[in-house]
């Protein structure tokens, strides 16, 4: 997805390390999205930021060749689901975007994925009893017994979900604690 | 229970703020995982539905055509949909391949498909890199420390994966 034309390179990284940075950066565009269903502009975004960690929109435009509203934009949502941090640049307006730790290995990700688990169990069992209660009165409704399978099958997939990334959390720290 | 809360009208209001919310919380998740918001809420809405057509989504959501047709490509490709067309009306009708749990539970296996490409593609990086010239070059730091990272990510995935995999195959066993 990483545009042709030669760009100008905002940290001075070696003209081959940079062949070998887009390297990896395409190969993530082509496989990610297969995969995890992101769009390949998002994961551009996000695989220079495994790479460079500190970007501001400018640099990633310089980057990736992209526009200014799509940078915004995945950055935006990049900062909204915490994978990166923004700051002001000291003596400046502009911003500067920061990736503390691969997304793969980030505590905070990690905690977050987890507390986001437990609120929506609770919540899916409110719901469950809430269409328990009115089971009379609602099964003749459009579409309530769909509401009640995929209420159910949410609160069924919750406890593994929470599993896997307990695992890979320990995984980690036991890859971390070993070196 | 209120008293008003057994009123048709409010059962009926009642379950759609049901179905609306489990439609966020669906589309949330993937907004969460890094999928753009709009087809994030296309596939929440085909989750929930289970079944519908491109006119129906444009109903729902306002989004154009062109919009909704790139989603349910896109989820079809990943195996969460599949198409039919209706004989009467020559519409196509997208419906959920499986159930949630089904298509949430196909994924292990991805995923760890996934790491060992990763794992492939990454030894062929690390050859580049270790070519003796390679670490005076500037930006070589942060190739290596993002490699050395990867090292580290890549065989805890696997076993973790690995270890989900075993789990779920015994407590398929054990349902049998």
């Amino acid at each position: 997805m990483t545009s042709g034309k030669a760009l100008q390179d905002p940290h001075g990284f070696d003209p081959e390390i940079r062949q070998i940075e887009q390297e990896i950066v395409e190969f993530f565009a082509e496989t990610d999205p297969e995969f995890s269903g992101r769009h390949p502009i998002i994961v551009t975004v996000m695989a220079y930021f495994y790479i460079r960690r500190n970007l501001t929109q400018r640099d990633l435009q310089n980057l990736t060749g992209f526009s200014a509203g799509t940078i915004s934009k995945s950055v935006r949502q990049l900062v909204d689901i915490n994978m990166v941090t923004k700051e002001v640049i000291p003596g400046t307006h502009e911003h500067i975007y920061k990736m503390e730790e691969l997304p793969f290995m980030s505590a905070r990700i990690f905690l977050r994925t987890i507390k986001l688990l437990e609120e929506l169990e609770e919540e899916l069992k409110k719901t469950k009893d809430t269409l328990d209660t009115h089971a009379e009165e609602m099964q003749n409704l459009n579409g309530y017994q769909r509401i009640y399978t995929i209420t159910t099958q949410l609160l069924r997939i919750i406890p593994p979900s929470q599993m896997i990334v307990t695992l890979i959390e320990k995984e980690l720290k036991f890859t971390k604690t070993s070196q | 229970m209120k008293m008003e809360d057994s009123k048709p009208h409010n059962i009926e209001e009642k379950l759609r703020t049901i179905e609306k919310r489990l439609i966020d919380i669906l589309k949330n998740f993937g907004y969460l995982k890094g999928r753009s918001s709009k087809i994030s809420e296309i596939a929440a809405y085909l989750y929930v539905h289970q079944e519908v057509t491109q006119k129906i989504l444009r109903k729902l959501t306002g989004y154009s055509l062109g919009t909704i047709s790139t989603a349910l490509r896109a989820l079809e490709k990943r195996g969460h949909a599949r198409r039919y067309r209706d004989p009467d009306t020559r519409e196509y009708h997208y419906e959920l391949n499986g159930t949630l749990l089904q298509i949430t539970s196909r994924s292990v296996p991805d995923v760890q498909r996934y790491f060992s490409q990763m794992r492939e593609f990454f030894g062929g990086i690390e050859a580049k890199i270790s070519r003796p010239y390679i670490p005076e070059k500037r930006g070589y730091e942060n190739i290596r420390q993002f490699l050395n990272e990867m090292n580290d990510i890549i065989p805890a995935y696997e076993h973790a994966l690995q270890e989900i995999r075993t789990m779920t195959l015994n407590i398929k066993q054990e349902a049998r």
